[in-house]
């Protein structure tokens, strides 16, 4: 992979000449000693060492409400709509490419989903080694520490002002050298940055699933009748929090709004979950998953079997938002896939 | 960026031709569809129904599958947003569509053999599109079998049309409702009490069953019982379905879609599917 | 013809009518399909003649049941508009003294002159077709549900948490700042603007219809709010609900 060395003094001017073409978006603190992406302006401090983005990144391929269709209410008539702004994502961990990437081959499957591949074609993303890991993260322990495609170019932090700069595309290259040259990354520059990813991976070590990801969906095959669901179930708030946040979660609704003059519409998407005690609520009122239990085995089954059985990898990252979000503290897919492990070990 | 002027979310207008009362509830809607074209659909499908500024939600299609008619049939129970608003629609009126979408009963594996329909309420509807197809190639068939229930004689639907199939030869038809009234002078009790009665040759029957969730618990297993594999078996399954592509999660089971695998589930298929049934 | 539609108001502060004339150009649009036959906050005149009745406040004294009753066998279609009306609201804090107390609390000596009850939802008087949440309602929930009345289909209200909404706008949950909030059992509707603007959630809009209260209690005693805290904000709004302990 091309690599070059990026000072820090070089950066200002690089996220200036970006921002002309893209909404450039980047780490920086928030309330509460959190981290969130903000849109990047004169003045904003780049957390460099964030541990998570609060909120998951889907927003930026999959908004929260999305316009697909309008339509003319006298003339019965409908149009597409496509949103999808020029925007730069500085700064993304590994785990949040890979769950970008899973969203990728969900959208890209079957029907190609327009709406999505409109805006992931017009965003660029800049990933970035971490460089502390958040209390709830578990993803070196799922395979999620490190991604190999998904990003234009991947940044390492390497000393206190210097970078090394992987180039993952064509467009993010252009886009690194659209100021001037820059010097080819040396050898020990390499090293620097493997050095720092291992460092990382060592850290989030600390907070891991006891066994191989890969037997993940094997548990999950023996463990529908587990008493852990009820359990668990039992102090659901059926609140959608742990889907909203997931970075993988990408179920919507759609519904739409006629103008006050009743003359145009629109019809949009929003995000759903499959947590919320409607998801699977047909009219005439039967209600496919109808308990608390059923749903929250749903999508455990569905972060840990299901999209495994369908895309070969877990619907899980590791990222730990869910685990934050949760305020009832149920939503831990480490604790959970590690209970249900522990159990299993016990059986045979 | 250039951007492809493509969206799967976009209805195609179709005209309302005929409306015709079928029950308190229920109506058969004949529209027209405005390309020109016949909508291709293959029995067991469903599409998105659109009336603007309401809603959209999907549909099985009721009649056969036809190439020589741009026109399609269904039949719609008033119960939610949507379905309730296209019972005030008029003839000339123009909806959306999308689809056909999902799978569908695989007409070449009924040929020559024996079809044992099983239609509890609204199932009848979808089964509908099968059965006029194998009765308009009638000789390509062998016997066709119908059982039909109903919670109520009042929300019996088709009635002229199985009255007239009762009284022909091409199908044998056994009818019953759950809840008699006085009107009523036909079998009572739940279909599945149907099963037992109808002599099958289990090695060349296939079953089309459709109904609602607590019909397939127990007329699945009396199916069974009488001998017919479950790789004979095809149930439709509904589910809540938004998108008809695979994207919305809401039609999930398990790992199945029911808007793409489904609804139509050779029933070996879904015999171990938590949910499913 | 244009469907007529009249506002009246019981024990509220008529803000949530004030929500509608604040729709301003929104509004005017909207009344190009409605006429209009009674709303005392922009205008004179009255009729009895109306389909559709909004109506404001809670019933909290013996003689609004007839007065409801009568507004209810005139109208096709009535919509509780705000919490006092769908909810009881605030006004239901007396609900948990003696009417001897709140009587001399409010009027003083002259207590015994006031009729008046515990306060309730229009729901336990007279049936209602379609509930506006919100103290005070949101606009344009407001003017999308006549937009969907006009259109001939029952309005579509959230059934789930307020959670979602504020994970929709991205905000930091109040729980991670070590705030309470009743977000996880109010029902949604609102796009969690109170959160949004810094506060936390109150449950103006009633407890959603399948919300788990004891996990929502115990999370609270968790998260460190005693008792008394918990009962409080419960009390406020919900009254009237299941809610409060």
């Amino acid at each position: 992979m091309t690599a070059y060395t990026v000072y820090l003094e070089q950066l200002h001017a690089m996220l200036a000449a970006w921002s002309k073409e893209h909404q450039v978006y980047v780490p920086t603190a928030v309330e509460g000693g959190y981290f969130d992406f903000k849109p990047w302006r004169e003045g904003v401090e780049i957390a460099f060492d964030y541990d998570l983005a609060y909120n998951t990144l889907k927003r930026y391929f999959l908004p929260p409400k999305e316009d697909l269709v309008v339509f003319d209410l006298a003339a019965k008539t409908a149009e597409m709509v496509f949103d999808a702004p020029k925007q730069l994502l500085f700064g993304v961990h590994p785990y949040d490419i890979r769950g970008i990437n899973q969203l990728d081959q969900i959208m890209e499957t079957g029907a190609p989903d327009q709406y999505y591949l409109h805006r992931r074609d017009a965003t660029v993303v800049f990933g970035l080694t971490p460089m502390r890991v958040a209390e709830t993260a578990f993803w070196s322990s799922m395979g999620a520490g490190e991604v190999d495609r998904g990003f234009d170019l991947f940044w390492t932090k390497t000393g206190p002002s210097t970078f090394l700069v992987e180039v993952g595309s064509m467009r993010g290259e252009k886009m690194l050298l659209a100021a001037g040259e820059l010097t080819p990354a040396s050898a020990g520059a390499r090293e620097a940055a493997r050095k720092a990813h291992l460092k990382i991976m060592e850290m989030g070590r600390s907070n891991a699933l006891n066994f191989d990801w890969k037997q993940v969906p094997r548990l999950l095959d023996k463990c529908w009748n587990s008493p852990l669901w009820q359990k668990k179930a039992e102090l659901c708030l059926a609140c959608g929090s742990c889907n909203l946040v997931c970075p993988t979660c990408y179920c919507f609704d759609i519904r739409e709004e006629a103008d006050e003059l009743l003359q145009k519409g629109v019809r949009f998407r929003e995000w759903d979950g499959c947590m919320l005690t409607s998801f699977a609520l047909v009219a005439g009122e039967h209600n496919f998953r109808a308990k608390a239990l059923e749903r929250y085995r749903h999508r455990y089954m569905r972060k840990g079997k299901y999209i495994y059985d369908r895309y070969g990898e877990l619907g899980c990252i590791g990222c730990g938002r869910c685990v934050r979000a949760c305020t009832t503290n149920i939503a831990n897919p480490r604790e959970v896939f590690n209970t249900l492990w522990e159990a299993s070990q016990h059986e045979d | 960026m250039k951007i492809k002027e493509f969206s799967a979310y976009l209805p195609r207008p179709a005209t309302l031709k005929v409306k015709k009362e079928l029950s308190e509830l229920v109506t058969l809607f004949e529209f027209e569809n405005d390309s020109g074209r016949p909508l291709m659909h293959k029995p067991g499908q469903f599409i998105m129904l659109s009336v603007y500024g309401v809603g959209e939600a999907p549909f099985s299609v009721s009649s056969a599958p036809i190439r020589e008619s741009n026109n399609f049939e269904l039949a719609v129970r008033k119960i939610g947003a949507v379905t309730g608003i296209m019972h005030d629609l008029k003839v000339g009126d123009k909806v959306g569509i999308r689809g056909p979408y999902g799978s569908f009963f695989p007409i070449q594996k009924f040929v020559g053999q024996d079809t044992l329909f099983i239609a509890g309420g609204l199932g009848y509807i979808p089964l509908r599109s099968l059965l006029h197809y194998q009765l308009k190639h009638r000789d390509e068939f062998g016997r066709i079998i119908l059982l039909v229930g109903t919670r109520n004689p009042k929300e019996r639907i088709f009635i002229d049309q199985l009255a007239e199939l009762a009284s022909g030869k091409d199908v044998e038809v056994l009818e019953t409702v759950d809840v008699p009234d006085e009107t009523w002078k036909g079998h009572c009790g739940v279909i599945t009490t149907l099963i037992p009665k109808v002599r099958i040759d289990p090695d060349k029957t296939n079953v089309a069953m459709v109904g609602p969730p607590i019909m397939y618990k127990f007329c699945l297993g009396e199916c069974l019982k009488i001998g017919i594999p479950s790789n004979r078996i095809y149930v439709s399954l509904e589910r809540k379905m938004k998108c008809g592509l695979g994207k919305c999660g809401h039609c999930q089971i398990n790992h199945l879609n029911a808007c793409i695998e489904g609804p139509v589930f050779q029933y070996n298929q879904i015999e171990s599917v938590e949910e499913a049934i | 013809m244009k469907p007529k539609i009249a506002f009246f108001d019981f024990a509220g502060c008529e803000g949530d009518q004030l929500q509608v004339a604040n729709l301003e150009e929104k509004l005017l649009d909207i009344l190009s399909h409605v006429e209009v036959v009674s709303f005392r906050e922009v205008m004179t005149g009255h009729s009895d003649d109306y389909d559709i009745a909004f109506v404001e406040g809670s019933i909290t004294r013996p003689e609004d049941e007839a007065r409801i009753k009568d507004i209810r066998s005139k109208a096709k279609y009535l919509v509780a508009l705000g919490a006092c009306a769908t909810i009881g609201g605030v006004n239901c804090i007396k609900n948990f003294m003696s009417p001897d107390v709140y009587k001399e609390r409010v009027y003083g000596t002259s207590g015994r002159w006031y009729s008046t009850y515990a306060a309730r939802p229009l729901k336990k008087v007279v049936k209602v077709d379609a509930e506006l949440h919100g103290c005070p309602i949101d606009r344009s929930e407001f003017a999308r549900v006549v937009k969907e009345l006009l259109l001939g289909r029952q309005p579509w209200i959230p059934d789930y948490p307020v959670c979602v909404e504020c994970k929709k706008a991205g905000n930091i949950c109040r729980y991670d700042l070590g705030r309470i909030c009743l977000g996880t059992i109010t029902r949604a509707g609102c796009g969690a603007c109170c959160v949004t603007e810094g506060a936390h959630c109150w449950g103006c809009r009633g407890v959603a219809p399948k919300a788990n209260l004891d996990a929502a209690r115990e999370a609270m005693n968790k998260n460190g709010f005693d008792h008394k805290t918990v009962r409080d904000l419960l009390r406020f709004f919900l009254g009237d609900t299941y809610a409060p302990l």
